[in-house]
């Protein structure tokens, strides 16, 4: 478990509001019912389902093959340099490139990056970069030809993603020293060779399009955005369009249960239901014979798998009430439907709890570029530079984190419509399965504010 | 020790009021139109 990245929020001071925080959630509640309404009577027919791609002037250059070349280099260099940092430098980890890279800047910072850029993960991804350039080098050295890759299992879906974010989070939130530089560096290296055998199996994109999970888990947010690229040619799309168009198969849902619950247990760290309950826990598992270090990451496991649990539980629960609402589709059908539903709110859970931890931890890597071992060197003159806590308040910060929930929440809301209206010939009948979803979507919301209460008391 | 600090877990059920009151209303529309649809 992370002890370096406490919440930003425990470095800010209780917020002055002019209601109680609870309030909030019953606003945001509110919120979400009245857009419940307005996209009945105001969206009467799928609209997010047509393609209305359409390419952007400088498309073609912007998305060329000399672009995407630079970009997969600079992937590659920040791949060497955090496992080189990791490995070479201080094992402090705040004073170390790597950690930071890696979990505040990678992890967090791209995902607003994908929402407002697009899929830009594709073009820096280090893994996907090698990986085409090993085939191309491959191609011309065997004279016969390279052997085709295996066909990708459907029944295999975005299951590996899943794994892969689920490991990361077990990384992040359950394993002592899991911001250890070394850690992080080899954790870096079991990745890519799992990847690169997975991609020599399956070919390259089959692998980043499905199986990689940090392909898959950015691609899901870059989704939400208006630009897309398709066939080198940059070009922009309706909001939420891609979504959408989003195939969702087997394991897509437990994917996104795995991005909410995993955020959703570490804001829970902070409530007193988890730190009431989990030194009991940790107790149990001693006792059991377990020396103390497993027996407390057993703990968080448990907490992190029982969170998980939870988000997909209750997402499924919400699928059995669309159901019962009649239009014959079976619950795997609704499931693997309404999933796309469920990015705008990884995308408000993430923002929300995390956008002020990037706003001042990540600052650190205006020294840590200069100074990335922790030696002491300055390469670039930036070493001596210092976290400014002063950025934003904790007022203004709870009002960010209500709005991004909000947002999210409202975005999530208007996808389900428009998914049910395509999906059920009758549109009374497609607004009486959304109540199921409406609730599902007010209980995320209300969950969401109350871990952050939590998180910022 | 888990009650202990009931205004603390008094707020926290503030929070999911409105999700609780919406799942009630959903449980009673629900009766009612099995029971429309038995009668119909």
């Amino acid at each position: 478990m992370i002890s370096l990245f406490a919440h930003a929020g425990g470095l800010l001071g209780r917020a002055d509001l002019p209601i109680p925080e609870w309030l909030f959630g019953w606003a945001a509640a509110m919120v979400l019912v009245i857009s419940f309404v307005a996209l009945a009577v105001l969206w009467p027919e799928p609209r997010l389902e047509r393609d209305r791609w359409r390419p952007l002037p400088g498309g073609r250059a912007l998305a060329s093959r000399p672009v995407e070349i630079l970009c997969g280099a600079i992937g590659v260099a920040l791949l060497v340099a955090v496992v080189y940092t990791g490995l070479e430098g201080t094992q402090s980890p705040a004073a170390n490139f790597a950690p930071t890279f890696v979990f505040v800047i990678f992890w967090i910072g791209l995902v607003p990056a994908s929402v407002l850029f697009g899929d830009v993960f594709r073009a820096f991804n280090p893994w996907r970069a090698i990986g085409r350039a090993v085939g191309w080098v491959a191609g011309r050295v065997a004279r016969s030809g390279l052997p085709a890759p295996l066909t990708y299992p459907e029944r295999l879906g975005h299951w590996p993603a899943a794994a892969g974010v689920f490991a990361f989070a077990v990384l992040e939130l359950v394993r002592s020293g899991g911001d250890q530089p070394d850690t992080v560096a080899v954790a870096t290296l079991v990745y890519s060779a799992l990847t690169f055998i997975a991609m020599a199996l399956y070919g390259v994109e089959a692998w980043s399009a499905r199986g990689e999970a940090f392909s898959v888990y950015f691609n899901l947010f870059s989704r939400i955005s208006v630009f897309e690229t398709r066939d080198r040619v940059l070009g922009v799309r309706p909001a939420l369009s891609g979504l959408a168009h989003l195939v969702a198969g087997p394991g897509t849902a437990a994917l996104l249960a795995v991005m909410i619950g995993s955020v959703t247990f570490d804001g829970a760290g902070e409530a007193p239901i988890w730190t009431g309950i989990s030194p009991d826990l940790s107790q149990f598992f001693r006792d059991l014979g377990l020396p103390p270090q497993p027996a407390f990451e057993l703990t968080f496991l448990v907490g992190l798998s029982a969170a998980i649990a939870l988000v997909y539980g209750f997402y499924r629960l919400g699928i059995i009430g669309a159901r019962s609402v009649g239009g014959g589709f079976s619950a795997g059908r609704l499931a693997c439907a309404f999933a796309p539903s469920l990015v705008p709110i990884a995308l408000a859970y993430v923002m929300a709890h995390y956008f002020t931890y990037v706003l001042f931890r990540g600052q650190a890597i205006f020294f840590l570029v200069s100074d990335p071992l922790g030696d002491g060197s300055d390469l670039f003159g930036t070493a001596t530079t210092q976290i400014d806590y002063g950025v934003i308040g904790s007022t203004a910060t709870w009002y960010w984190q209500v709005a991004f929930v909000v947002a999210g929440h409202v975005a999530a809301l208007t996808l389900a419509h428009d998914r049910a209206l395509a999906l059920y010939a009758d549109a009374k009948l497609a607004v009486r399965s959304q109540y199921w979803m409406l609730a599902v979507m007010v209980g995320f919301t209300s969950l969401a504010l109350w871990l952050l209460s939590q998180a910022n008391s | 020790m888990y009650f202990a600090h009931a205004g603390h877990w008094l707020t926290s059920i503030a929070y999911f009021v409105p999700v609780v009151a919406f799942m009630v209303w959903l449980g009673v529309t629900q009766i009612k139109d099995r029971r429309d649809r038995r009668k119909g």
